[in-house]
């Protein structure tokens, strides 16, 4: 029987934005195809042995708990590093996403440094961006959408050679200028999008349990479910987040 | 020099006359507003308010200013309409006359309708007190504008981030608006919240903390939301003698000691009786109460002893207090009950993880045929992120020994919820979808057995919507006729 292991980064902490739907979706999925999933929590402090985790799930957590796990992680920058050039895959979302870069500046002009997996930095701006947003995701050929709803203050800038994680169709993306959404390099996927996002994207999911799959050279193929519900509801979010009077009535503050 | 001086005075009356012209527009055309809407059968709380602030900003703390005893504003993120809907109950008791928001529109904006409403056509007010739940962003301008002599904190959990930021935030706001009340001032804070301790209690006020004293039994429902058990003092991770729910409870920090005061205002007896109410008894400075309360759910518990530190901290007379108790009712949306063809219907209002987990351990307390129907909109007033649904505890209503005849999911986010209950358990081909919520109510009810009870969980607008359909069909009134 396949097995992939998660290790769920500081569940405590990082758990802001429905990150439970996020594992909620992993382990269903894994489960309908008789994949054993096994979720494995590390809290701050612990001795984690990357050697064993296929799948690294960071979740999004408040400015207070951040600077807590940023000091936590850098311990272990080098074994990350390590990991990540040999192909385990890191799904992190809005604050660990974040983290994962060079640096961040917070609205106070104070500088946590990153874990310089991905070259990019963020830099605090005055109002948070905060919507539904779509984008055309590039991870696949041809693309697919990507939907969810995206609420940070950060402005993330990509370096040069870092590919974004998909073209934002409907909102604001990165930073609201430049039209990327999220990063990846190798198999790390960093994005600012919840929702959560994986229910709703369900090939977002296999795509990460493929990966994981094939870090431990197991089968990758997966039976096919029956994704109606899950293709309705990424449907039904496309509709809302292109309708006027839908943003009228969910924009008014 | 005196012509100059003559010009100023004049200025000063024309000013002033001015001011009571612009009061008295704003309350008519306001007024008018609230006929219009609810002539159309729908209790508009926003356009009146907004309409008359705009011709008269100064309105709403004009009209406070005018109340015989003051404000009292009771914000936080869960309990605040049933908490306020107790104070309002107890000075009815006493005789007192109020102003109140009852529809929970607790905006800005809501508050200037209540207060537009409650006012005369020449734009006065004679209530003894104005009682105003107010939204956590709107209320250090709220209480600005009111300066109230009593300040009720429920308690602080994740709730709508996508209009506040992160909870980091939402204790500032809340920190801004106690320090904006006036010196003398009651702030009446829940002391098992060990948010809110940090948060009040300055020396220009006088605080007043309520918290339970007793072990309540532990169930199964996994309170997956962790915010907030880290030490707002030194960061460290709280420990707990005792957990109520979520980050509630007996909290301390072993690195700096912070700690759960003692509370002014206790609870140290509770029991369920049979006929559905319960036994309370509520220690205070000078004495005990004892009494039966019909609301349900341990967080009424702290909604119940927030409005009794609140009577205390009014001079009511212990005796009128449990008067009012013993008769309270469910607000508007908060599990009220009606029956209709032999079933029985609960809309309990679901709006957060922590709430909404509250909400079904009631449900899976409840005995016999269920149905559950749950409605999600993502306006405004709801929250526009759904997110909040992953972190609800649903995994509950398929692993536990209760056999749902129905499941309904409607609103603008109906298959969102669809997806939530396939992932907590649920067979999809159990599970009925309809983004209206009014055929999704026929369906609910007609899928509802005899004899059985249809649970309806909606989020805030759908809950206005659903609660107008059932208006319709004879059950319930409409707020305003609600007094």
């Amino acid at each position: 029987m396949a097995e992939i292991n998660i290790y769920h980064l500081y569940p405590g902490q990082l758990n802001l934005y429905g990150d439970r739907g996020n594992m909620l979706s992993l382990l269903r999925r894994a489960e309908w195809r008789s994949i054993k999933l096994n979720i494995i929590p590390v809290e701050p402090g612990d001795n984690i042995n990357f050697a064993n985790c296929d799948l690294l799930f960071m979740g999004g957590g408040q400015d207070s708990d951040q600077k807590l796990v940023a000091a936590d992680l850098k311990k272990r920058k080098k074994e990350l590093h390590g990991a990540v050039e040999e192909g385990m895959t890191i799904f992190a979302v809005c604050g660990s996403y974040q983290l994962l870069g060079s640096y961040y500046i917070t609205a106070d002009s104070e500088k946590i440094g990153g874990l310089e997996i991905m070259d990019m930095h963020t830099e605090a701006g005055k109002n948070r961006l905060i919507g539904n947003a779509i984008i055309n995701c590039t991870l696949w050929n041809p693309s697919k959408t990507l939907v969810g709803f995206e609420n940070h203050a950060g402005r993330t800038y990509l370096g040069p050679s870092l590919k974004p994680l998909g073209e934002v169709v409907s909102g604001f993306g990165n930073n609201g200028l430049d039209k990327t959404e999220g990063a990846t390099y190798k198999n790390v996927i960093g994005t600012y999008l919840h929702g959560s996002l994986l229910p709703k994207n369900p090939w977002l999911t296999d795509y990460l349990l493929q990966k994981a799959l094939a870090y431990r050279n197991q089968d990758t193929r997966l039976s096919e479910l029956d994704d109606y519900m899950e293709e309705e509801a990424h449907k039904a979010a496309i509709e809302l987040t292109g309708s006027k009077k839908h943003k009228r009535m969910s924009s008014r503050a | 020099m005196r012509n100059k001086h003559k010009q100023v005075t004049d200025k000063g009356g024309f000013n002033n006359r001015l001011f009571k012209i612009k009061i008295a527009a704003a309350v008519i055309v306001g007024k008018t507003l609230i006929a219009a809407t609810r002539i159309l059968g729908r209790g508009g709380t926003t356009l009146p308010g907004r309409t008359a602030q705009k011709i008269e900003p100064g309105l709403v703390s004009k009209l406070a200013h005018e109340t015989g005893k003051g404000s009292l504003v009771v914000t936080g993120t869960n309990g605040k309409t049933t908490t306020a809907a107790l104070i309002t109950s107890i000075m009815k008791e006493f005789g007192s006359s109020y102003v109140h928001n009852q529809s929970g529109s607790n905006m800005s904006w809501g508050v200037a309708t209540a207060f537009v409403e409650a006012a005369s056509l020449s734009g006065n007010i004679s209530t003894d007190y104005a009682v105003m739940e107010v939204d956590e962003g709107a209320f250090p301008g709220v209480v600005n504008n009111l300066k109230p002599g009593v300040i009720i904190v429920t308690n602080i959990f994740r709730d709508q981030l996508d209009r506040y930021g992160e909870i980091d935030r939402i204790q500032n706001t809340i920190r801004q608006g106690l320090e904006a009340q006036p010196a003398g001032g009651f702030q009446i804070i829940n002391a098992d919240d060990p948010s809110l301790v940090a948060l009040a209690g300055s020396e220009n006020h006088c605080r007043l903390t309520y918290g339970i004293d007793i072990e309540l039994p532990v169930d199964h429902i996994q309170d997956s939301v962790k915010d907030l058990k880290i030490c707002p003092q030194c960061f460290n991770e709280l420990a707990y003698k005792r957990i109520y729910y979520a980050h509630i409870g007996h909290f301390y920090c072993s690195n700096c000691g912070y700690s759960r005061p003692e509370p002014d205002i206790k609870l140290t007896g509770y029991e369920e009786n049979r006929t559905g109410s319960s036994r309370l008894e509520v220690q205070y400075p000078g004495g005990l109460l004892k009494f039966n309360c019909p609301l349900l759910g341990r967080y009424n518990l702290y909604n119940i002893l927030a409005a009794i530190s609140c009577a205390f901290a009014l001079d009511i007379p212990a005796k009128t207090i449990i008067c009012a108790l013993e008769k309270a009712t469910p607000s508007f949306g908060r599990m009220e009950q009606f029956t209709y063809k032999n079933k029985k219907v609960v809309i309990a209002l679901i709006k957060n993880p922590v709430g909404a987990n509250e909400v079904l351990r009631t449900v899976l307390n409840r005995e016999g045929d269920l149905s559950l129907m749950v409605a999600i909109n993502d306006k405004i007033a709801d929250g526009t992120d759904v997110s909040w649904l992953w972190d609800v505890d649903f995994e509950q209503l398929s692993s536990r020994d209760i056999q749902l005849s129905a499941v309904i999911s409607s609103g603008l986010r109906a298959w969102d919820m669809a997806v939530r209950f396939k992932y907590a358990g649920i067979m999809p081909d159990l599970i009925d979808i309809n983004k209206n919520t009014e055929k999704a109510l026929q369906s609910a009810l007609a899928k509802t057995a005899s004899g059985g009870t249809l649970f309806i969980l909606p989020s805030y607008t759908a809950m206005l919507e659903i609660r107008r359909h059932l208006n319709r069909m004879g059950l319930g009134k409409p707020y305003w006729e609600d007094k």
